[in-house]
């Protein structure tokens, strides 16, 4: 088990979360944080469930929390700011150092928040409706996989047995998740941009209005036949309009048509139900009660019990399970002054 | 030879039998920290031998070339750090093979659906049969039990099903996707995640894992906020390009064509600065800002317009305010700060630069970085290496057609 001090807001948060529902000892030093998507209270539910928490915490003392520890993970909101800790004179043997856009080059010191890196980092220009201004994605999506980033390679060192110091930034994060967006440009000469909700380069692809909500289909060539059984429209299969992907593509508006006559009547259960005899990739939007109430993740038993001030509430838990092994249940510890490791 | 990529993973293998996108892109991650990644492909797992279809990224070079299926794009950017072995797994003697492999390695990785492994005779039984030390890692779509096990899923149908589009969008009638498959790279990044824990795992425990993932929970397990906020009985809307708790924040037109910049205002020294630079009281704090935001939303979009995006988040990020032009990826590439910390990398065919990897660190470098191998191009090598196969033993599988360097005719 490790000891690991965690400092910073979402990523260095997320990143803590990860050792401490892995069975290490995680240290929080809580710092001023950037304003998260939901109350500060839910957000340290989630994030800080299971650690200890201190605050009011010294340069001095800072530094000799950083010496008992294994792992260091540090977020600050620019290069210089990981200096103003003494990040590079700690000797913990694993030092992880999250910034927006890392520690060097001409913008390692400009701010961002995450709705900034999805626009650098390409995603910004691929969300939304053409002609409208692009959407940005909401939530902690930059910071978490900065922080799941900054978990891989804390682990990876102590793999290695070697001490070593990372530099992540976010903008770089982004850009390295990103899908065929930088290949479709030097391969194809093309830039990829925003066109709703419809993946574009597969028909039909695109949020649908049924009934009581929306679904989504994600049609990939060798599911067209299905699709048609899925429609109860089995001549389309026949149909030189939308004999292949390309042809569909010619011919998304008519296509398109055709599947909203037909799911505009169904509920989105009864959507689910033909989706799954016919076999094909589709999914209903949920709202958060019901991704709560889900019946495959309530049998998969995902949920995990957190406990704060108030009631317990469910939490999830990592995204990956060992050996069936049991949930556990965790409570969040009030931040205490100046506490350090016994 | 072993490693030829370093970094602290040397001496980790990895067989990777996974596919599309977030498999592969996970076990990139772990490829370029030094991992020993064989890729165990069918031979069809590229394509056909003729060019069948357009490609959604283009071909390596522009071209589909002599191989297309080696060129396609898409599967080359993931694919890098690793070596190729094309077995055919349908056939009991490709999987005996298979199960020599599955003996001398650390980790196997797959993301198929939930009965192909089982189907296959690959269980996990059948794993640690071969090696009882085997850290396995199943990532189907919603995983290999429960109500939707057998649901089919790719990233864009699962996305919706974690809640995600009820949150994303202009207007609570307006949802939109993402349409770009974000779970994906979420359960990637979750994969690599699971690996290292389960390699340290095992270290400490001496026993390896069955380890068990999905694109599904891979997604709702970064919606933690939102789910407990729900519980709580927190509003949850969609707020459009706005943030419940900064404002401003938004994406606002620039001078040019189709040109945006994305701001945020995190705090009140930032809305000061930002007040400053354009003109607005700079003593309203966050809620008096609230109720004014769409005069706020103006007045900026007002100052961007006469300005080009780079130009104006330059001017902004000088008084400190949270800035950025909206990219495409030619703007991504030529950005100075990508450049100077050479992100992008030109190792693979045709100089095709690639985004590198987000960790920095010593010991780790792109200069010894590895392209896509071709569809079975080291087949004798890894065999020879891993299980001391003769040339004779290999060329006896080539002959019986369980080892492949091309598509079936």
């Amino acid at each position: 088990m490790d000891r690991i001090l965690e400092i910073g807001g979402f990523a260095a948060g997320f990143c803590g979360r990860l050792f401490a529902q892995n069975g290490h000892e995680v240290l929080r030093v809580e710092t001023a944080s950037r304003p998260a998507w939901v109350s500060q209270e839910s957000t340290d539910l989630f994030l800080h469930a299971g650690k200890q928490r201190i605050t009011g915490v010294s340069t001095k003392l800072l530094s000799e929390l950083a010496a008992q520890a294994d792992i260091v993970v540090l977020e600050a909101e620019c290069a210089d700011e990981i200096d103003t800790y003494g990040f590079d004179s700690w000797d913990t043997p694993v030092k992880i150092a999250i910034t927006p856009f890392g520690r060097t080059g001409p913008k390692k010191n400009w701010r961002a928040t995450s709705n900034v890196l999805l626009a650098m980092g390409g995603y910004t220009n691929l969300m939304g409706d053409p002609g409208r201004a692009p959407l940005t994605l909401p939530g902690h999506y930059v910071e978490f996989q900065a922080g799941q980033f900054g978990y891989v390679a804390a682990n990876a060192c102590r793999i290695g047995g070697e001490p070593n110091v990372a530099d992540i930034g976010m903008f770089e994060c982004l850009m390295a998740l990103s899908q065929f967006t930088t290949v479709q440009w030097h391969c194809s000469n093309r830039i990829r941009s925003r066109h709703g909700s419809d993946f574009w380069w597969v028909v039909p692809t695109n949020l649908f209005r049924c009934k009581d909500g929306w679904c989504y289909l994600n049609i990939v060539p060798t599911f067209w036949d299905a699709m048609t059984t899925f429609l109860d429209r089995p001549e389309l299969v026949i149909d030189p309009r939308f004999e292949s992907n390309d042809t569909r593509m010619d011919h998304r508006d008519e296509l398109h048509a055709i599947i909203e006559a037909v799911l505009s009547d169904l509920s989105k259960e009864r959507i689910r139900q033909r989706a799954t005899e016919s076999r094909i990739p589709l999914g209903v939007v949920q709202t958060f009660d019901e991704v709560l109430s889900d019946e495959h993740l309530a049998a998969r038993a995902f949920w995990q019990t957190v406990q704060g001030e108030g009631d317990p509430v469910l939490s999830p838990s990592l995204a990956f399970r060992f050996d069936e092994e049991p949930r556990v249940s965790l409570a969040l510890e009030e931040p205490q002054a100046g506490r350090v490791h016994d | 030879m072993t490693n030829r990529i370093s970094g602290p993973l040397n001496g980790i293998r990895v067989l990777d039998l996974t596919h599309v996108w977030a498999g592969p892109l996970g076990v990139r991650i772990l490829a370029d920290l030094g991992a020993e990644v064989v890729k165990v492909e069918r031979a069809i797992g590229r394509g056909p031998r003729a060019v069948a279809a357009q490609q959604i990224g283009g071909w390596i070079g522009g071209e589909p070339g002599d191989e297309p299926w080696n060129a396609h794009a898409v599967f080359v950017k993931l694919a890098r750090n690793r070596r190729s072995v094309c077995l055919d797994l349908k056939s009991a003697e490709g999987r005996n093979v298979f199960l020599q492999l599955v003996g001398v390695t650390d980790v196997v990785i797959e993301n198929f659906s939930a009965r192909a492994m089982p189907a296959m005779g690959l269980d996990y039984v059948a794993l640690k049969t071969a090696n009882p030390n085997i850290i396995y890692v199943t990532a189907p779509g919603y995983g290999t039990y429960g109500p939707y096990c057998d649901w089919v899923a790719f990233g864009p149908s699962v996305e919706p099903m974690t809640g995600l589009t009820t949150v994303m969008g202009y207007s609570e009638d307006e949802p939109r996707s993402t349409a770009m498959a974000l779970i994906d790279p979420i359960a990637a990044t979750s994969a690599a995640a699971a690996v290292v824990t389960a390699v340290r795992r095992r270290r400490e425990e001496g026993r390896g894992a069955y380890v068990e993932m999905s694109l599904h929970e891979s997604g709702v397990s970064f919606h933690g906020p939102w789910l407990i906020e729900q519980q709580r009985g927190g509003p949850i809307k969609t707020l459009g390009n706005r943030h419940p708790q900064m404002a401003p924040h938004g994406i606002y037109r620039c001078a040019g064509d189709d040109d945006w910049i994305a701001i945020g205002c995190p705090d009140d020294a930032t809305w000061q600065s930002l007040g400053d630079l354009i003109g607005f009281d700079p003593s309203l704090d966050l809620a008096a800002r609230r109720l004014v935001e769409d005069d706020i939303d103006a007045g900026i979009e007002n100052w961007t317009r006469s300005r080009e995006k780079y130009a104006a988040a330059g001017e902004l990020q000088d008084h400190n305010v949270p800035a950025g032009p909206v990219n495409t990826t030619p703007d991504m590439t030529d950005d100075p700060q990508t450049i100077e910390r050479e992100f992008f990398v030109p190792y693979e065919r045709f100089e095709t630069p690639m985004p590198g990897n987000p960790i920095k660190m010593e010991g780790l470098s792109a200069s010894d970085w590895t392209p896509c191998p071709s569809l079975g191009e080291h087949n004798r090598e890894v065999l020879q290496e891993w299980l001391d196969y003769s040339d004779a033993e290999v060329d006896e599988l080539v002959a019986a057609g369980l080892l492949a360097d091309e598509p079936p005719a």
